[in-house]
């Protein structure tokens, strides 16, 4: 750009140098050489110039395709990370509900034997102290017999409801086999088990089941056994499962203590 | 003009099971896929759908009933789609339908994901549930 009244400087110049009678000056043969110098430098300066505002002008497109094509590329990333994530949540949900399914027993919705046998696994490696109660439901096959296997099925969600409800947090409920249930008791010794099971035995004995124009109600017998220090659990369960077998055989609606 | 062979890739528990067929213009994907070389896999794939794009002129449908995608599948899938949009743009006739369970409507939200950028037909529909 040139300063402003440099036009009219030049103008001025150019005008004294084509006057006739300066023709013979001293001063004008160097004034111009002076003149043409200057107009070449400001040719060359302005071409200067115009070749940089060029160069500029391109850095920018550059910059402007560069930064779109980042963009671009990060609105992509973001995109591929959110539907990836998302797939892998769906992946997550699917292996919670297989657990789920693999662990507890789809009627009752109680831990199933391989969830059982891995939390007493687990309590053995941990050295505690524990007792285990095996719950029988009393000529359950008479009552699937007589009222069908759906009011079976009605009367074992219901005693599963109460038994749930009976005990502590801590303690572990489990659908053992057909209508077979297992108490894990933590922290329990035999004494104590057998008050807590004969309480729950005598609620399980008041639930009620309609079946056509009667109301049904069963008993339970119980074998308890205590987890000895360092045995494996299925010491303990089989004693349990022998005790069953003798209140079983004492008459029913009763519970027997393995031998300590 | 030149053809590109068609794939038949048979499904594995990881791998989807992919089909090609020129002379219809389709290419079917079904199945899971989390590929331990997932490149190997999609290269094939989007060989075939960039010299379809390139050498064929009939319209393509793609017929796809993914179910899990690992993200390099997710990747793969972005870029196929971007070819079909790439051809859209200049004035090829593309599509694409989601099949999916009708149990499953997680799996429809995904679609909806993918076809978000796409402004060429891309049906997401329910297949009846199979016992």
């Amino acid at each position: 750009m040139k300063a402003r009244g440099e036009e009219g400087l030049l103008e001025r110049v150019a005008a004294l140098l084509a006057e006739p009678r300066h023709a013979e000056h001293p001063l004008r043969e160097a004034l111009e050489a002076l003149y043409l110098q200057h107009r070449d430098q400001q040719e060359q300066l302005d071409r200067l110039m115009a070749i940089s505002d060029r160069y500029q002008a391109l850095a920018r497109e550059a910059q402007q395709v560069t930064e779109k094509r980042y963009e671009r590329a990060v609105k992509r990333q973001k995109k591929l990370s959110r539907i990836s994530d998302r797939y892998q949540a769906l992946m997550r949900e699917r292996n919670q509900a297989l657990h789920q399914e693999a662990h507890h027993d789809p009627l009752t919705e109680l831990p199933n034997r391989r969830l059982i046998d891995e939390r007493l696994a687990r309590l053995d490696r941990e050295g505690r102290r524990y007792t285990l109660a095996l719950l029988d439901i009393d000529h359950f096959k008479q009552v699937n017999d007589a009222h069908g296997h759906d009011v079976g099925d009605e009367l074992l969600v219901a005693i599963t409801r109460t038994m749930r409800q009976g005990l502590r947090d801590y303690d572990l409920c489990g659908r053992w086999g057909g209508e077979e249930f297992l108490l894990l008791l933590g922290n329990t010794g035999l004494e104590e088990a057998s008050r807590i099971v004969d309480r729950l035995r005598a609620r399980l004995a008041q639930v009620r089941v309609p079946s056509g124009d009667q109301w049904l109600s069963v008993t339970l017998s119980a074998g308890l056994s205590e987890h000895r220090d360092g045995e494996p659990y299925l010491a303990t369960l089989q004693r349990a499962d022998q005790a069953l077998l003798e209140a079983k055989r004492e008459g029913r609606d009763r519970s027997q203590l393995a031998s300590g | 003009m030149t053809m590109i062979p068609d794939l038949d890739i048979p499904g594995s528990q990881s791998t989807p099971t992919i089909h090609s067929d020129w002379a219809a213009g389709r290419l079917t994907m079904q199945g899971d896929s989390y590929p331990e070389n997932s490149y190997d896999l999609f290269d094939q794939v989007i060989a075939w759908v960039q010299g379809f794009l390139n050498e064929a002129q009939r319209p393509l449908t793609l017929e796809l009933t993914l179910v899990y995608l690992n993200t390099s599948s997710v990747k793969a899938m972005m870029d196929i789609f971007d070819l079909l949009e790439e051809a859209h743009e200049q004035g090829r006739q593309v599509a694409v339908t989601w099949h999916y369970d009708a149990r499953n409507e997680r799996i429809a939200e995904l679609a909806e994901e993918f076809k978000e950028d796409c402004s060429y037909p891309f049906a997401i529909t329910p297949t009846p549930v199979s016992a």
